[in-house]
């Protein structure tokens, strides 16, 4: 994914003259060919987000179009307030991009997992949160975020997510069927996509056809589009590499409740609490049961009580 | 040397800010008020002397960029914003009422000439650097003032813009820092090691000036030195919270007081003889 972001984006740059990236003294291996190609358009504004954001605010008043990337901690927890009041309150086209999503740097520590990104970003107004499954989807999302007027954040993992599927037929905005079934869904946003699709794709023979879903951006939900996509799937698995209360989940038990939508929705998420397992990512994944292993079980269960 | 029908001027217009801006207080029951006060000359000094504007029509952008960090000043912007003709008598009424005009803290939605949205510390500066580095790289001629409080500068993030700002050679951004040496809840030179403020901004990288911040000459005299710098550049206005009325000046409740009719009366009377 992080090679896609910056391969997109290289390319965008050649028409868009006024892309600018303001990297937060990261991006070793990732911008030396777009800093060569466009040198006066790229800064290290060094260990200081709260500046960062707040520079990547002005230079966007000045009528720049500004990419802002760092690990996730780096841009929306440190400098959360610059992001609130600087760029969605004055709704300026800065596109926030935050790598490591959920668990991938594991085991490198809770000050480097975002496990409650999508919680704070769900709560900011004017921001298009969009959460790419794999290489396609990412470059979607820096097509729409290089158009876009408003800002965007785009949550991605880090390089070699395998592709899911070739072609997406809905655009980013909207959920992508990766496998078709029925009675079982799995909604899912985030490189974690691929187990769900492991799951499916494992219990082939079982008679048991779930249906993949892949939910990119998550605010604004499209609600019209994600119902059409789950009208033969009764029972909703969400898959969250992100902390159970605050994420997907949530959000789509309250816009079920509201549209008097009567799915059963089933969490498979991590618990709210702060990590100190020492385990790489497929270990976190297995250990909170968001693996495939998991999700089949899981899928097993309500295939069992539906009949 | 200032003309003195300038300096007049100037202070006239003050005036007429300062008494806009009291009544805006009396009727809104707003606190803030010396902290708008202490800024009043500054930005006569600025909007009337100062700031480059692009002409007709009137409500074009300034070529010179404006930025109140210390949003809860926003009274003294408004005020003078009315005074130069660039925000109705409408909306001045209409500030801190309830379905009203104008929020006790700026937001940039209610007036093209407000240019960014403030309230919480700390954020202009990094945002007035992005500026000022934008418009020079886009080769768009103009300066980027930045207003900040003195307590604001406690904020790191005003530091982390100050250390990377020579960096950028913007030669220009100017910042202003309000050195009325009262903050919400004492003095700053009290609560911080706060001496030497110009130093501190020099070892930073940037030319620093102290300056008089109810002096016009003063002033005029700061900012041709200003200009003059190859990078960034800070005025540190002395300056006296509640500047105008005499019950008010250097006094920290007047972060929050309110102004009743007769302390309004009593404000314009001095204000007015003062003139």
């Amino acid at each position: 994914m992080r090679t896609t972001f910056i391969k997109t984006l290289t390319e965008r740059a050649v028409s868009d003259e006024s892309i600018y990236v303001v990297s937060g003294d990261a991006g070793f291996g990732v911008f030396e060919d777009y800093k060569a190609l466009y040198p006066g358009r790229y800064i290290n504004s060094g260990i200081a987000e709260a500046n960062a954001t707040g520079y990547a605010a002005g230079m966007a008043m000045a009528g720049f179009n500004v990419f802002v990337y760092n690990i996730i901690p780096f841009v929306l927890y440190r400098c959360f307030e610059q992001v609130r009041n600087d760029i969605c309150y004055q709704r300026l086209p800065v596109t926030l991009v935050g790598i490591g999503a959920g668990l991938t740097y594991a085991p490198g520590g809770m000050t480097h997992y975002s496990v409650e990104d999508l919680s704070l970003c769900l709560a900011l107004p004017n921001l298009t949160v969009i959460s790419p499954a794999d290489g396609i989807e990412t470059r979607a999302a820096v097509d729409y975020a290089v158009q876009s007027e408003a800002p965007v954040y785009i949550r991605i993992a880090k390089s070699g997510e395998p592709v899911m599927k070739d072609v997406r037929e809905n655009g980013i905005l909207s959920p992508g069927v990766i496998r078709d079934g029925e009675g079982i869904a799995v909604v899912a946003y985030g490189s974690i996509v691929a187990e769900a699709v492991q799951a499916a794709d494992r219990l082939k023979d079982s008679g048991i056809r779930p249906k993949i879903v892949s939910l990119p951006t998550i605010q604004p939900l499209d609600m019209e589009s994600l119902d059409a996509v789950l009208s033969n799937t009764e029972h909703v698995i969400v898959l969250e590499e992100h902390f159970r209360h605050g994420g997907l989940y949530t959000r789509l038990l309250e816009r079920f409740s509201e549209a008097g939508i009567s799915r059963r929705i089933y969490p498979m998420a991590i618990p709210n609490r702060f990590i100190h397992a020492i385990r790489n990512q497929a270990g976190m994944r297995q250990m909170f049961g968001i693996d495939s292993d998991s999700v089949i079980k899981k899928i097993k269960e309500i295939s069992k009580i539906i009949g | 040397m200032m003309q003195l029908r300038l300096q007049q001027t100037l202070r006239e217009r003050a005036a007429n800010i300062r008494i806009t801006l009291l009544d805006m207080a009396r009727r809104s029951k707003s606190a803030h008020v010396g902290s708008s006060l202490s800024i009043v000359d500054i930005l006569a000094y600025l909007y009337f002397n100062k700031l480059m504007f692009d002409g007709e029509p009137a409500d074009s952008p300034f070529k010179d960029r404006f930025i109140l960090s210390k949003g809860h000043g926003a009274m003294a912007l408004y005020a003078t914003l009315h005074e130069k003709g660039l925000l109705s008598k409408e909306a001045i009424d209409g500030y801190m009422q309830d379905k009203g005009t104008l929020p006790a803290h700026l937001d940039k939605l209610t007036s093209s000439h407000i240019e960014v949205s403030a309230g919480s510390l700390g954020h202009g500066l990094p945002m007035g650097l992005g500026l000022a580095h934008g418009l020079k790289k886009k080769g768009i001629p103009g300066r980027v003032y930045v207003l900040m409080g003195d307590g604001e500068i406690q904020e790191g993030s005003v530091w982390e813009a100050a250390m990377m700002a020579p960096a950028l050679g913007v030669d220009n951004l100017t910042a202003i820092i309000d050195f009325n040496n009262l903050q919400g809840y004492g003095r700053p030179t009290e609560i911080m090691h706060f001496h030497n403020l110009d130093e501190k901004w020099e070892a930073f990288g940037w030319k620093a000036v102290i300056a008089d911040g109810h002096d016009f000459q003063s002033m005029e005299k700061a900012f041709a030195l200003t200009e003059k710098a190859e990078g960034p550049s800070a005025v540190i206005m002395k300056t006296t919270k509640g500047k105008g009325v005499s019950f008010m000046e250097d006094e920290l409740k007047w972060h929050y007081f309110i102004v009743t009719d007769e302390m309004f009366e009593q404000a314009r009377t001095e204000i007015l003889a003062g003139d």
